[in-house]
């Protein structure tokens, strides 16, 4: 009887190992510090080379895209700005001034070259703001142009 | 209309309150009027709700811009199918569709158990109220979709053009009835420990509604699967992004759930065990939605945020003190009537796939919430992305996939030898097979080759019990189609379950082929050269523009040929929407697919050159309709488990069933 508890207690014993070590080495291997662009430019030299992900919003005018190249933009987070390429598929939801995530390495000649780009949009999705705007130029039934 | 949807809801909240009360007083007093006008009060709150979604519909499609939730979610070009979808598209809108998909679940629990079980009934009625009394207070006193504009602007902003989509339609829909189904084994679980009854009556009885939360949920993520994959324009169909996670981590829970309730029918056992899972998979399902729509965890689905976060936090710890609570306090009742026997078993398969279940489910919430920890923690914010979720839930699937194969044939209490040799020698043998050609042919990816080899072992073991048992009925003179028909109908939870196995099978063979052998390459092409990609040839005949109400089009036509077969002309769209109003989104790629079992040929334009050239984007995607196709066979299978019989003839089924598990057994 012992021995066949024996027997369960080892078999959890090693399933438990084995999801803990999974986890532990998934962890160490592909964990990236998500870095605001103040951050990344803090961290100059350090950060060359490592893998980090960084957001800012797409400065409008910067998106440039010839056939067969990279695409080319510069990210903005309070003063400071950092270039990007990224090779690789553009999300729909991307163009200035939306907030681009990317992922990738910092380069010493200060171009950071990515190979994941994500598109968010900011808080904007359900405000009314807009409404608002439109309203006021409508010049029709409300004229404030803010909520009150 | 406005004045009828809200004053609706107003009333359901306090119906809902009542049912609450009145089924608990009823239930403490013993007075069964209480009882039933609770359960007619159950049947109103739905009746109130598809009232208030009814005038919610009505100004959807009228257009009614002096509503916030019409002017933020509709536009004029909106075709009138996503008007109706605009339901579901924002936060309040997909609330108030929460409540009444969690209010009609509820009087179908109440219809279906009336008169009966009427010492648990009333705990599961207030357990439900308490759920809906929730989501309703949310969407009546917080994020009412009824509120209004204090003026009426002329246009809506409009849909999200990628919402705009079939898929994207049924989806969100099919999602919320399996998150919310899982409110209703849940509020048995409750109910049993509330009320006492803490026997098999709950699992009895909630082990259909179980199920069907769970095939929702699977269907809803295989939904949600194929929308990315044609919409999204990236080539994939899973990202491990936190939404995604949201719905996967209940239904891996409920997936150790839905069988390991079998152990606790058939042995006894497992009695708290799962309470635990059921109350994690309900409490996952909150959390699902929490995520979703607290906006706590960045994704790139963007969902509205909103202030409604701390509330549902404060939810969930309610939910799990309360139950962990009353699961203590009955805890010793709830004793198991049976050992395990031997590590060698049925009962011990069922154990470690429960656990790799819940490791998964782990390990995913981790990896999900890894940001939040570490900010808290080190106080950076740190992100696992895809390779994490990979790495660490690739081999725990394929030691599930063996257990797939091992747990329905392996004896119960104790193998054998002989019982061992006699049902795996056949799989074994096939499966190892398997991967030795596999090999010889020149595939040398580790995960690729366990995986096929995994999965014909799985189908071995499926297609070996099918055919004993259909011989079994031959010798009595039945011809082969007539066994097999009334093989499964007459045990139609043993085979419905593992044509879902199948069905799982397929999808794991397509996941596996699609991302391990995914071929991708950029080409630019002028008008009239060609590019090629593995045997598949692509001529750039050129371009074209064309202008819809709705859009500004830009498609480039590609003449495809694979080998020396002309497959015809692909054409991958771009288009740009004129109006933008405040959507984020105002340009969305049309992907150009051709799909078949042996290969996806998936074609984005990625980018249009002034001088006339184009970019595309080529993926070669293997065996993705595979994924599909087992969606497809999962959700045959899990019909047939659900699908009622006669009360006489499954009871005489089941003892048929045991005896015969006996006989293996025995003989063995």
């Amino acid at each position: 009887m012992f021995k066949g508890k024996l027997k369960f207690i080892v078999a959890i014993a090693v399933i438990a190992l084995t999801v803990s070590y999974l986890v532990y080495a998934g962890v160490k291997d592909t964990m990236v510090y998500y870095l605001t662009v103040e951050e990344l430019k803090e961290q100059v030299p350090d950060v060359y080379d490592d893998r980090v992900r960084v957001s800012g919003i797409v400065v409008p005018g910067t998106i440039t895209q010839n056939t067969g190249e990279p695409l080319t933009f510069t990210i903005k987070d309070g003063e400071e700005t950092v270039d990007i390429t990224y090779e690789g598929i553009v999300p729909d939801i991307f163009k200035d001034d939306v907030e681009a995530v990317v992922e990738g390495v910092y380069t010493p000649d200060n171009i950071f070259v990515a190979d994941t780009l994500l598109a968010k949009c900011p808080t904007k999705y359900e405000s009314t703001d807009s409404l608002y705007q439109e309203a006021a130029k409508d010049g029709g039934q409300y004229k404030e142009g803010k909520p009150y | 209309m406005v004045e009828i949807g809200s004053i609706s809801i107003l009333l359901s909240f306090i119906v809902s309150v009542y049912v609450l009360a009145a089924s608990l007083y009823g239930a403490k007093a013993r007075r069964r009027d209480f009882v039933k006008s609770a359960e007619n009060g159950a049947i109103a709150v739905f009746v109130l709700l598809l009232i208030a979604t009814g005038a919610l519909l009505y100004l959807l499609i009228n257009l009614d811009f002096s509503l916030k939730y019409v002017a933020l979610n509709t536009s004029t070009d909106l075709a009138m199918i996503y008007r109706i979808t605009s339901l579901w598209a924002g936060q309040a809108g997909s609330l108030l569709l929460w409540c009444l998909v969690l209010a009609l679940y509820t009087a179908l629990v109440v219809i279906q158990g009336r008169n009966k079980n009427r010492e648990l009934m009333p705990y599961v009625t207030a357990t439900l109220s308490v759920v809906l009394i929730f989501f309703i207070f949310i969407i009546g006193f917080v994020e009412s979709p009824f509120e209004k504009l204090p003026f009426t602007p002329s246009e809506g902003n409009g849909l999200n053009p990628i919402l705009q989509n079939a898929y994207m339609a049924i989806h969100p829909l099919t999602l919320y009835l399996g998150y919310v189904g899982v409110t209703v084994p849940f509020a048995f679980g409750m109910g049993a420990l509330l009320s006492g009854r803490l026997g098999d009556e709950w699992i009895r009885l909630s082990r259909k509604w179980a199920l069907v939360a769970w095939t929702f949920l699977a269907v809803g993520l295989l939904l949600g699967a194929r929308w990315a994959y044609l919409e999204l324009g990236w080539g994939g169909y899973w990202a491990w992004d936190p939404v995604e996670n949201a719905a996967f981590m209940p239904w891996l829970v409920a997936t150790a759930f839905i069988h390991s309730v079998m152990i606790q029918e058939k042995k006894g056992m497992l009695k708290k065990w799962n309470m635990i899972l059921i109350i994690l998979t309900f409490f996952l399902s909150i959390f699902g939605t929490f995520i979703t729509r607290s906006g706590i965890i960045s994704s790139v689905h963007s969902f509205a945020q909103s202030d409604i976060g701390p509330l549902f936090l404060g939810f969930i710890a309610f939910i799990l003190l309360f139950s962990f609570g009353m699961y203590l306090y009955r805890s010793k009742e709830l004793e198991s009537e049976n050992q395990f026997d031997s590590i060698l078993s049925r009962e011990s398969a069922f154990i470690f796939n429960n656990l790799l279940f819940l490791g998964a489910a782990f390990t995913v919430f981790l990896g999900t919430i890894f940001p939040i920890l570490s900010e808290a923690v080190v106080g950076h914010k740190i992100l696992v992305g895809s390779p994490y979720f990979n790495a660490v839930n690739v081999p725990i699937a394929l030691v599930l996939i063996f257990l797939m194969g091992v747990g329905p044939v392996i004896s119960w209490r104790k193998a054998s030898r002989e019982n061992i040799i006699k049902n795996f020698m056949y799989p074994v043998i096939l499966s190892v097979l398997t991967a030795v050609v596999l090999v010889v042919l020149g595939i040398r990816d580790v995960t690729a080759v366990l995986s096929y080899a995994l999965c014909m072992f799985v189908t071995v073991t499926v297609f070996t019990e099918f055919i004993k048992g259909v011989r079994v009925r031959s010798k009595r003179g039945e011809n082969p189609l007539l066994a097999f028909t009334r093989l499964v109908s007459r045990n139609k939870r043993r085979y419905g379950g593992y044509i879902v196995h199948l069905g799982v099978v397929l999808i794991v063979v397509g996941v596996t082929s699609s991302s391990v052998f995914v071929t991708e390459k950029l080409v630019t092409l002028s008008e009239g050269e060609s590019g090629t990609i593995r045997d598949y040839t692509l001529t750039f005949n050129g371009m074209e523009q064309y202008t819809t109400d709705a859009k500004n089009a830009t498609k480039a036509e590609l003449s495809v040929f694979k080998g020396q077969k002309d497959l015809g002309v692909m054409v991958p769209e771009k288009n740009l929407y004129k109006y933008e109003g405040n959507r984020e989104i105002n340009q969305e790629t049309e992907v150009a697919l051709r799909s078949t079992f042996t290969d996806d040929l998936y074609i984005i334009l990625s980018n249009v050159g002034p001088d006339g050239t184009a970019s595309f984007r080529v993926i070669i995607n293997p065996m993705v309709s595979w994924i599909w196709a087992g969606g497809v066979v999962l959700l045959l299978g899990a019909i047939v488990t659900m699908w009622p019989s006669g009360r006489k003839k499954r009871e005489e089924v089941f003892i048929r069933y045991s005896l015969g598990e006996k006989d293996i057994t025995a003989k063995a």
